[in-house]
């Protein structure tokens, strides 16, 4: 065969590409996200996988309207928005009604994510401001919680047994193993099974998608905090680590690219600021959703951290003075 | 797999050394036409001193450095000038030299006659007058680098062996078959400067090199081999510098600045051909390589030779070339031209298949920071595009843009196929510019 000159491109390098895309990721975290659902569907029956629907379906349904309502282009097939509905049904106790649901993803899609202008362009994570809008607003619907089980009765959360200022844990207050297996738990449905979370978090490490220090520093600092208030109390400070959402925000919200840093040293200290501010709330106010309110405010932060924080260039004795962190 | 540090200064790009790797060097077919670019190192062109007409003999000097940061060209065979001339070159289009084979190899007489000497700047007068230039590609004159400014001494040498880029196997070829010419040129240097380190990087994906390697230093304590990572841009001066000594070079400064020379081994192979023998560089190890090929190979060729020869050296191609590329993947130059030759930087000719050469379509950033993860400099890449596509070059500059050593990972990465290194090319070009209108 000849060398046909007229048929060679002479765009500038780089020639060659990795083959991982912008959807690929996305469905990367999809994948992940099944280990809690299927978890929940074990643990509180199929409405888990209705549920989870309906986010997903509303999801793409809002990203697609809007779109097409702005007259720009349709980004439903980057996946992003299946997460954000996956995430929000996920969120919810397996009582709260289904439009509660469609609120959320209407809230976290068209307000959180496409108002600032779509994906990457968010300061606040989608799935996170939604459920803390509903914690807020909708709250007699979505708070009751339930423990799995035929005659299922709403019971207090773990949190609300060790109480704010409470600097060890009572005996009604579920064992560790049941904490970490999510047996005869109540609370939102995908953050039951700790050991289901930890499943899709290996499986997003491995795949590369996520930051490993991110979940690691943010329960780290939590475990931490805890520790120096109960004189370290490991029951105490494990408990903490278990209960509640924080290994399941720490592993699929707080990792999110769009609403956190962008550069090394900021996702550290991002990271260590959502474990100090969670902690905090935790032990100072009687409130659930302290580990939503501490990922919003650490996303609000996230432009100031990323503009502080920009990675010392090689040759250079000082970070460099960056303005603009978008 | 699992490292805590995130930030990995570098890409696990493919290696597809595999066709080649193995292959001894053959020597390539002399053409009756070869074409001498004048401007084939960094610097000012060199200046014509032969007309057309003259005969000439193999080694003979044709292109006489102009400048201080020039080099001077040889004619790598023996016949007759017939043009001088604008022709396409890995440059652009530039003036060149054409000269008529006769296949008769009449040599010139060497660059020295009996002993050659031993005195440290005699030497480097020889290294200038063989034309020696970095032959990694970047073909800055080595004399050049060999003479650091007054106050600046060079306590450390290191053999850039680290081929990182994907298909290239040049390199490798020559550090095992060439391996005692590369010891003793290394030797040569180090009588020459009072120089504590000595270390040949090479990536750990090449063991064979290593044993060879191993084999020509014998007991020779002051030269160490490094093993590094395989991992893109290992082999850019920078990384090199830091990852072996600890030290980074000074934005905008040279490594001489912090005491480090650093040299490929062909180019320290051909400082011994000409301290040895005396002759000018007048051939180099280029592969040809790419999955189009039909039987790529390892080829020890002749400067001036078209690429078209070597083409057919290797029995054309078996599936349709998409791209054809003077060097690798990641900052190899496309080109388009057969009749381009081979000049003293081209390590290896790549060919891509035409299923490989598709331009995704841009979506927006996700923020995942693949970009600043890969990067060996430690830049956002994301933000200099931004900024520039902003139009703020202010930023771009405040950003390091000129600091991108142009390696490509980011572009590369990027899950969103953004432009980012065609963008942050653009903004130093601006930079440029404006720093030049001042
Ligand atoms: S091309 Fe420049 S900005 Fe991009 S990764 Fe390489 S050095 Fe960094
Ligand atoms: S690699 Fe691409 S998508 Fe990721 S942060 Fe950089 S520019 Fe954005």
């Amino acid at each position: 065969m000849k060398l046909n000159t007229a048929e060679l491109s002479t765009t500038a390098s780089p020639h060659l590409f990795s083959r991982r895309k912008s959807d690929w990721i996305m469905q990367q975290v999809i994948i992940a996200l099944v280990f809690p659902t299927i978890a929940a569907t074990y643990f509180f029956g199929f409405r888990v996988l209705l549920m989870v629907l309906v986010g997903v379906v509303s999801s793409v349904f809002f990203e697609y309207a809007y779109q097409k309502y702005r007259n720009i282009p349709s980004t439903i097939s980057d996946y992003s928005a299946v997460v954000t509905g996956m995430l929000i049904g996920l969120s919810l106790p397996v009582t709260a009604p289904l439009w509660t649901i469609v609120i959320g993803t209407a809230f976290a899609i068209l307000i959180i994510k496409q108002l600032p202008g779509g994906i990457g362009r968010n300061a606040l994570n989608p799935a996170v401001a939604a459920r803390v809008m509903l914690k807020v607003f909708f709250t007699p619907w979505i708070t009751d919680w339930v423990t799995p089980g035929a005659d299922a009765v709403s019971t207090a959360t773990p949190l609300e047994y060790i109480g704010h200022f409470s600097k060890s844990v009572s005996a009604e207050v579920p064992n560790l193993m049941q904490l970490f297996f999510g047996f005869e738990l109540g609370g939102n449905v995908g953050e039951t099974s700790k050991f289901a979370i930890i499943l899709g978090l290996i499986y997003l490490v491995v795949r590369g998608i996520i930051n490993f220090k991110i979940p690691l520093l943010y329960v780290v600092t939590v475990a931490v905090v805890t520790g120096l208030y109960s004189s370290f109390d490991l029951t105490y400070m494990m408990t903490h680590v278990l209960s509640g959402t924080l290994i399941f925000a720490a592993t699929y919200m707080a990792t999110d690219y769009s609403s956190g840093p962008l550069t090394p040293d900021g996702k550290t200290l991002f990271a260590i600021g959502l474990g100090v501010l969670t902690a905090l709330f935790r032990i100072l106010f009687n409130f659930p959703g302290g580990v939503g309110f501490a990922i919003l405010i650490m996303n609000a932060l996230t432009p100031v951290i990323d503009r502080y924080l920009a990675p010392r260039i090689y040759g250079h004795k000082k970070r460099p003075k960056v303005l603009k962190t978008t | 797999m699992f490292a805590f540090k995130y930030k990995r200064e570098g890409a696990y790009t493919e290696e597809r050394k595999e066709r080649t790797e193995h292959l001894p060097i053959e020597e390539a077919p002399v053409p009756d036409l070869l074409i001498f670019p004048l401007a084939m190192h960094i610097g000012k062109p060199a200046e014509a001193i032969v007309e057309v007409g003259d005969k000439v003999k193999m080694g003979q000097l044709i292109g006489k450095k102009d400048g201080f940061i020039s080099a001077n060209i040889h004619s790598s065979v023996s016949g007759k000038v017939t043009d001088i001339k604008e022709a396409a070159t890995m440059h652009g289009i530039g003036t060149c030299i054409f000269i008529e084979n006769d296949h008769k190899d009449t040599p010139a007489a060497p660059l020295f006659q009996g002993e050659a000497p031993t005195d440290k700047q005699a030497r480097i007068k020889l290294i200038e007058d063989a034309g020696i230039v970095g032959m990694g590609g970047a073909t800055f004159p080595t004399n050049v680098k060999l003479s650091p400014p007054p106050g600046k001494t060079i306590d450390t040498l290191i053999i850039n062996g680290a081929e990182c880029e994907a298909y290239s196997t040049s390199d490798h070829r020559v550090m095992i078959e060439y391996a005692d010419e590369l010891v003793k040129g290394i030797q040569i240097l180090l009588d020459l400067y009072p120089i504590k380190y000595t270390y040949v990087a090479i990536e750990s994906n090449v063991h064979d090199s290593i044993e060879a390697l191993e084999a020509a230093i014998g007991d020779d304590s002051r030269i160490k081999i490094k093993e590094l990572e395989t991992i893109y841009p290992q082999g850019a001066e920078k990384r090199l510098i830091k990852n072996l000594v600890d030290r980074e070079v000074p934005s905008g400064g040279l490594p001489a600045d912090v005491h480090a020379l650093v040299s490929n081994v062909s180019t320290i192979r051909q400082v011994y051909q000409t301290i040895a023998y005396g002759t000018p560089l007048m051939s180099r190890v280029t592969t040809l390589t790419g999955e189009p090929v039909k039987n790529p190979k390892n080829l020890l060729v002749r400067i001036g030779t078209p690429i078209q020869t070597l083409i057919d050296a290797c029995d054309g191609f078996q599936s349709k070339p998409g791209k054809m590329l003077h060097g690798g993947p990641m900052m190899g130059k496309p080109i388009n031209s057969g009749q381009i030759p081979i000049t003293k930087g081209s390590t290896i000719i790549t060919f891509l298949p035409k299923e490989e050469v598709v331009a995704d379509e841009r979506t927006p950033c996700i923020k995942c920071a693949e970009c600043l993860n890969v990067c060996p400099v430690s830049l956002q890449p994301i933000l200099i595009s931004n900024a520039y596509e902003q139009g703020d070059i202010d930023e771009a500059e405040r950003l390091g843009a000129m600091d991108c050593i142009d390696c490509g990972n980011c572009s590369f990465i990027c899950p969103s196929n953004i432009p980012l290194l065609e963008n942050i090319r653009k903004a130093k070009g601006e930079i440029k510019a404006r720093k030049e209108n001042k």
